[in-house]
């Protein structure tokens, strides 16, 4: 039994210490409507293809929380640099929506989009 | 004190920031945190499964292995632009290729020949091997440094010096130059074994008693004949293989230490 115990601790601590690690593709997942980050960014992208800015700024306000609320979870697990990135992309984002600029909204979201794609690959 | 004050400072960052932007809600610090937990552990893990060999026996190789490796633990803490996890995989390669070349070098003399390389004898029968060295690129002065360090002055003493793989010389004196043992003089010499502590730190270690047959009975006795009636007065008790029982107490009765500071300093 002691002999067991002395191979499972370590075995145990590194298999807890790689799904830590690791747990930041699952994480990243959406867990219920109001955390579906990639689900959201499609939505202001097609609020803001059809100008539609009240919506768009809605719905970008949603996708906000959304983030916040994702970054909690996956914060152990994934790359600071492109958290970061990704959350100026947002930033510039609603700025553009508050400016009513179609394209500079589009870029940003769709960057926003390559830097979610991007995040613990 | 000061780590107080200045971590108070660094933290007020957040007390102090108007509105709660995006991602600078979460915590650097917490996350170093976690990874550093992680590296910790895993580094005293992988460290554990390298072996005795690392410390004991440094080769140059070894050497840059450890500061490798810890540079990468270093990075997996700190280095928050990546994710934990490549800096992770890079250590487990590191480690595991080590106890590869480690098993093959035991499996297989001529791979351990051709990682390892082989010691090098630079003096044989008292002539310095100059060819050898140059091979090496070792130089004069170093072989007289370190024959010095092994407390040889004159090099005519020396029968053969071994540059071994890992840089230590191993010196063979010339005979009539080697210290004088109990065997050249013919005088009996007594089992010196190892000592087994009876007692550590106030408290009596039974299963080294019961290694050496002795009771609980048999040490209190021996206790009081030097007037201790509790060990928990002892701060080490050993018992060697003649049997002779050394023990040191907590309370020394020292009247006077000796001093061997030289300069006035803050004790």
């Amino acid at each position: 039994m002691k002999k067991i115990i002395y191979y499972l601790l370590p075995v145990a601590m590194l298999a807890l210490f790689i799904a830590i690690m690791l747990s930041g593709s699952y994480l990243k997942q959406p867990f219920g409507e109001d955390d579906n980050v990639p689900h959201k960014i499609a939505l202001v992208k097609e609020h803001v293809r059809n100008a539609d800015w009240e919506s768009a700024q809605r719905e970008q306000n949603k996708l906000e929380i959304a983030w916040e609320k994702v970054t909690r979870r996956i914060q152990f697990s994934m790359e600071r640099n492109e958290i970061n990135q990704l959350d100026i992309s947002l930033a510039r984002a609603g700025a553009a929506i508050t400016a009513k600029d179609q394209a500079g909204a589009l870029m940003e979201l769709e960057e926003a989009a390559r830097h979610w794609h991007n995040l613990g690959r | 004190m000061i780590g107080l004050i200045g971590l108070i400072i660094m933290g007020s960052g957040e007390i102090i920031k108007e509105k709660n932007f995006g991602v600078t809600g979460l915590n650097e610090a917490l996350i170093v945190t976690v990874r550093g937990v992680i590296a910790f552990f895993t580094l005293l893990i992988f460290a554990r499964l390298l072996g005795k060999q690392q410390i004991s026996q440094l080769t140059f190789f070894d050497y840059v292995l450890g500061i490798t490796i810890g540079s990468i633990a270093a990075n997996l803490t700190t280095d928050l632009t990546s994710r934990a996890w490549p800096h992770w995989v890079g250590l487990a390669v590191w480690t595991l290729l080590v106890v590869a070349l480690q098993w093959l070098t035991l499996k297989w003399r001529y791979a351990s020949k051709y990682i390892d390389g082989e010691p090098t004898v630079v003096i044989m029968n008292g002539k310095i091997m100059e060819d050898a060295m140059k091979k090496l690129r070792y130089r004069t002065s170093e072989l007289l440094e370190q024959l010095r360090q092994k407390n040889v002055f004159d090099i005519s003493q020396v029968e053969f010096a071994v540059l071994e793989v890992n840089g230590q010389l191993s010196v063979l004196k010339k005979s009539q130059h080697q210290p004088v043992t109990p065997k050249d003089l013919n005088i009996p010499t007594d089992y010196q074994g190892i000592d087994t502590e009876l007692i550590y730190d106030g408290v009596v270690v039974e299963q080294n008693l019961k290694q050496v047959n002795l009771d609980r009975a048999w040490l209190d006795k021996q206790l009081k004949k030097q007037g201790i009636y509790d060990p928990s007065e002892v701060f080490l008790a050993n018992l060697d293989a003649q049997g002779n029982l050394y023990v040191d107490r907590y309370q020394d009765h020292l009247k006077k230490l000796t001093d061997i500071g030289d300069y006035p300093g803050p004790h």
